[in-house]
């Protein structure tokens, strides 16, 4: 069965018609439900035949397959276990929740086994793929407003039930949501979410512990405190994590997901991803700002009062201002909200195949050529950063950085893609100039993840702070090096206004890292009273004193800078 | 009517009891009348998720500790929790999950700065084996796999369950087909087996034999990857713990396991090497190597030495460059005994 061969549905108009299609579907769910037991999917490679590659990442690859004793297609998610951490914790959870969610909006699997050194996840095919591949084939602009009110009030649905149940998935996109050839959306990827239930924080502690029990609460209770996520649709106490963060984190990424869904892309997104995670930490990304810029574009996409209203609630920089699922679904946005039949008239119709636009995608990226990491310098560690895990059917991920189309100045927004690319290989050059202050970052860099290392065998759970420090370090470095890099190669301070806000950011990103610095410090102290093994404290203590230095580096760094400000206020 | 009891909002201890009567309703599953018992299951599914937000609380409100202390002495004081077990495969999805969730908290949930939960299991705990049996049940498996390993917190439960007669059945519950349910019962494995330190140090000492005979056939040279690399993970962690000083002596002083480990270094796979090298390592520090040891590392030394020489990982690691030298060193040095 093809799926171009599926009988469409008829787009109807007819109001009554349409409530009939609603409690339909309202009684197929119920059924569904009523049945637990599912039909359970042969769990020997022999019975599928793979068809085509429809997605690929760094350690998964996703097939379109059909299922031959059951003569249904499938898409066959197959992950690489070698590069899963030993414990399998990851995968595991992920399994576990690919079968105990049940949710009409939700992609779950049909079944996972091993072959070999790969896990199969087989999952129902989903034709249409994702909202991403579709946006970036056929609608450049951006859907129109039913559209978009269709695909997220199906994924609030699902989101509504996640969090129910205590999930958090942590990867809301456009590339995350699927749709079938009959208008259906789904919610797909938990590779990254985590239960409350589950999270190594709620269960590692003793025994006689009562603090531990988590729960649901959405005003403070859990606290997660892993950066995970892809950094334009991540939320700022993401971010900032070491505050933890809850259930509000995803209504951040859905209210991005809504604009990328508007504008065909995330916001931020013609800056490299480390850039668009400092944007949020150091300027605060505002809904405005899109406002602002929107005009200036000569406002050709024209929004209604009720979206940018709902749009604005989700991204409220207070976790606590933004509204639950639940209470976005009542939001008036979502009134009058068509039926799937909608995307299949509007959005579906005459789309290629999902292995065809895959194919596509990947010729565009082979000719790119940006597209070789290797020279991008420290840029690649923050790619790997953000790659470690692949997106469900995320196919044209890369092309969402190699073609920032999201203007960065509205001076140059005639500028074509091509230019923009060279633009950004400039701008990688001028880091390469300052060779010093990169080698003294690699330094440090290097000694946090021998730390981290050496964490892990302590305890899993601080992995994830010395990761993540070590990620914002990267991140802030970077920032510092492209100013330092925009000021020297600008050659001429014709304006002590900008060379002053210039060092004031610099400041305050030495100021954040020297109490980064003091934070990994204060770890590993804590860490000293539960070591055993004495050798391991040797190793540690050598790093501390290193550290010192480098804080001690720092500090002078930082004063001089702060000597260099008082002379330009002076002057 | 019904908004004149909605006003009169029912205890937790109400809760408890009237989930109790509905779950015996289940349990004696003598009600004909099809409606009634649609009509009864769903009120039970009601109560079993009010359970469950009293001890998690909800998207407006935290946990109360007092309703939570009460909701858990009413559970234990009877035997609602047996009623929970025999009934969870007659429920449906969600409420499966709920009373799963509802089990799982009640064991951490303190009446008194008592865990009330430990003393009742303590009393029961031929409970515990149909929990380990649930693995064989592929819908029950992940919701009685996931109150088992809550279950084992208490460390007199860990123990009984060690030396249940079912424990050798985890050996093929690791390797079932479905991963989920494989990967949740190596999940429970490894908490029984590094969990409590002084009952897992017993257990192994007692047990030496049948176990690592059984996990050196079946897990270390299994001929699923996956079975074999979580095991060998597995292997380092229970001999690298301090506690477990004594069987790691007893096994490294044995021809059989070097050669098992000797195999598992030459694997196509590096995680699998570098976790193998982890246990290698201590038949090579060992100062006091029994002759067949020696004479083995001895007749292969060139061929041991070539593969470290070779073995890089890709990270840089001083740990295990440190180790890496030091176990050459000792091989290099090693020469036959008269």
């Amino acid at each position: 069965m093809h799926p171009s061969s599926t009988t469409h549905f008829k787009p109807c108009f007819n109001f009554t018609l349409y409530l009939n299609i609603v409690q339909a579907s309202f009684m197929a769910t119920k059924q569904e439900e009523k049945s637990t037991k599912r039909v359970q999917y042969p769990l020997d490679p022999s019975s599928y035949k793979i068809l085509d590659e429809i997605g690929a990442g760094v350690s998964a690859i996703v097939y379109k397959a059909i299922c031959v004793p059951m003569n249904s297609l499938v898409a066959i998610k197959s992950i690489d276990l070698d590069r899963s951490r030993p414990d399998f914790d990851d995968v595991r959870r992920e399994a576990k929740t690919l079968s105990l969610l049940s949710h009409h909006n939700i992609l779950n699997a049909h079944c996972c086994f091993t072959v070999d050194q790969r896990l199969w996840v087989v999952m129902p095919f989903m034709a249409g793929g994702s909202l991403q591949s579709i946006i970036s084939h056929s609608f450049p602009d951006g859907l129109t407003e039913p559209c978009i009110a269709v695909v997220l009030k199906e994924t609030l649905n699902a989101l509504s039930y996640l969090h129910g149940q205590g999930h958090l998935h942590r990867d809301i996109k456009a590339g995350n949501i699927l749709v079938d050839t009959n208008g259906t959306v789904k919610l797909a990827d938990f590779g990254v979410s985590a239960s409350i239930y589950e999270y190594p924080n709620s269960s590692s502690s003793s025994t006689s512990a009562s603090t531990s029990a988590p729960c649901l609460s959405s005003s403070s209770s859990i606290r997660l405190t892993d950066v995970a996520g892809t950094p334009y649709w991540m939320a700022p106490e993401v971010i900032h994590s070491h505050i933890g963060y809850s259930f509000k984190a995803d209504i951040w990424s859905f209210g991005i997901t809504a604009l990328e869904l508007a504008h065909g892309r995330p916001p931020l997104s013609h800056l490299p991803p480390s850039k668009s995670m400092i944007l949020k930490i150091t300027k605060r990304f505002r809904f405005s700002d899109l406002d602002k810029y929107r005009k200036g574009h000569g406002g050709k996409n024209k929004f209604s009062k009720a979206f940018k209203d709902m749009v604005a609630s989700c991204l409220d920089q207070d976790p606590s201002k933004r509204p639950t699922a639940e209470k976005l679904l009542k939001h008036p946005f979502f009134k009058n909200c068509k039926g799937s039949d909608c995307l299949v008239k509007n959005v579906l119709q005459g789309l290629p195949s999902v292995e065809k636009r895959y194919k596509e995608s990947k010729i565009m990226h082979e000719t790119t050529p940006s597209d070789d990491d290797d020279h991008e310098g420290d840029m690649v560690k923050q790619e790997n950063v953000k790659q470690r895990r692949i997106s469900g059917w995320n196919f044209n991920e890369d092309g969402l950085e190699l073609e920032p189309v999201f203007p960065p100045t509205p001076s140059d927004h005639h500028q074509t893609k091509e230019d923009d690319a060279i633009v950004k290989v400039v701008r990688f050059e001028s880091e390469m100039v300052h060779d010093e202050s990169q080698e003294h970052d690699v330094a440090s860099l290097g000694a946090i993840s021998k730390l981290n290392t050496s964490a892990i065998n302590v305890n899993v759970n601080n992995e994830n702070v010395a990761e993540h420090l070590m990620m914002s370090c990267i991140v802030d470095r970077s920032s510092r090096v492209e100013k330092i890099g925009g000021v020297q190669v600008g050659g001429v301070l014709n304006n002590k206004e900008t060379m002053l806000t210039t060092l004031n950011v610099l400041k305050g990103s030495l100021e954040q890292e020297l109490g980064q610095v003091k934070l990994i410090m204060n770890m590993i102290q804590g860490e000293e009273i539960h070591q055993v093994v004495d050798d391991r404290q040797e190793h540690m203590d050598q790093e501390i004193s290193r550290l010192r230095t480098e804080l001690e580096n720092e500090r002078k760094k930082s004063l001089q800078l702060e000597l260099q400000l008082q002379n330009f206020r002076l002057n | 009517m019904k908004g004149l009891f909605k006003s009169k909002p029912r205890t937790p201890a109400e809760i408890v009891r009237h989930t109790r009567d509905l779950l015996l309703f289940v349990d004696r599953n003598t009600e004909t009348r099809e409606s009634k018992r649609e009509e009864k299951m769903s009120d039970l599914y009601k109560n079993i998720r009010e359970l469950k937000q009293i001890l998690y609380g909800n998207s407006e409100s935290e946990p109360v500790s007092e309703a939570c202390a009460q909701l858990t002495q009413e559970f234990f004081k009877e035997d609602t929790l047996r009623l929970v077990i025999k009934c969870l495969p007659k429920l449906n999805l969600e409420a499966r999950k709920d009373a799963t969730q509802v089990v799982a908290n009640l064991q951490r949930q303190p009446v008194q700065s008592k865990l009330i939960a430990s003393d009742y299991l303590e009393k029961n705990m031929d409970l515990m084996d149909t929990l380990m049996v649930g693995y064989e049940n592929t819908d029950m498996a992940l919701h009685y796999g996931a109150m088992l390993r809550e279950c084992i917190r208490h460390q007199i439960v860990a123990k009984y369950v060690l030396n249940s007669p079912h424990m050798n059945k985890f050996f093929d519950y690791i390797q079932l087909p479905n991963f989920d349910i494989a990967a949740d019962a190596a999940a429970t494995f490894k908490e029984l087996l590094t969990r409590h330190k002084s009952t897992v140090a017993e257990f192994l000492s007692n047990n030496y034999e049948w176990f690592f005979a059984e996990y050196n056939s079946k897990l270390l040279e299994s001929s699923n990857y996956i079975t074999r690399r979580q095991a060998v993970k597995l292997l380092g962690d229970m001999l690298l713990d301090r506690s477990n000083s004594a069987v790691m002596t007893r096994y490294v002083s044995s021809r059989e396991n070097l050669r098992i480990l000797m195999n598992l270094l030459r694997e196509s796979s590096k995680s699998i090497q570098i976790e193998a090298f982890h246990v290698f390592k201590l038949f090579a520090a060992n100062q006091k190597k029994p002759a067949d040891i020696v004479s083995i590392l001895v007749a292969n030394k060139s061929k041991i030495l070539r593969l470290l020489d070779d073995f890089k990982i890709d990270k840089e690691d001083e740990q295990f460059e440190a180790d890496k030298a030091q176990v050459m060193r000792e091989i290099a040095a090693l020469e036959p005994r008269a």
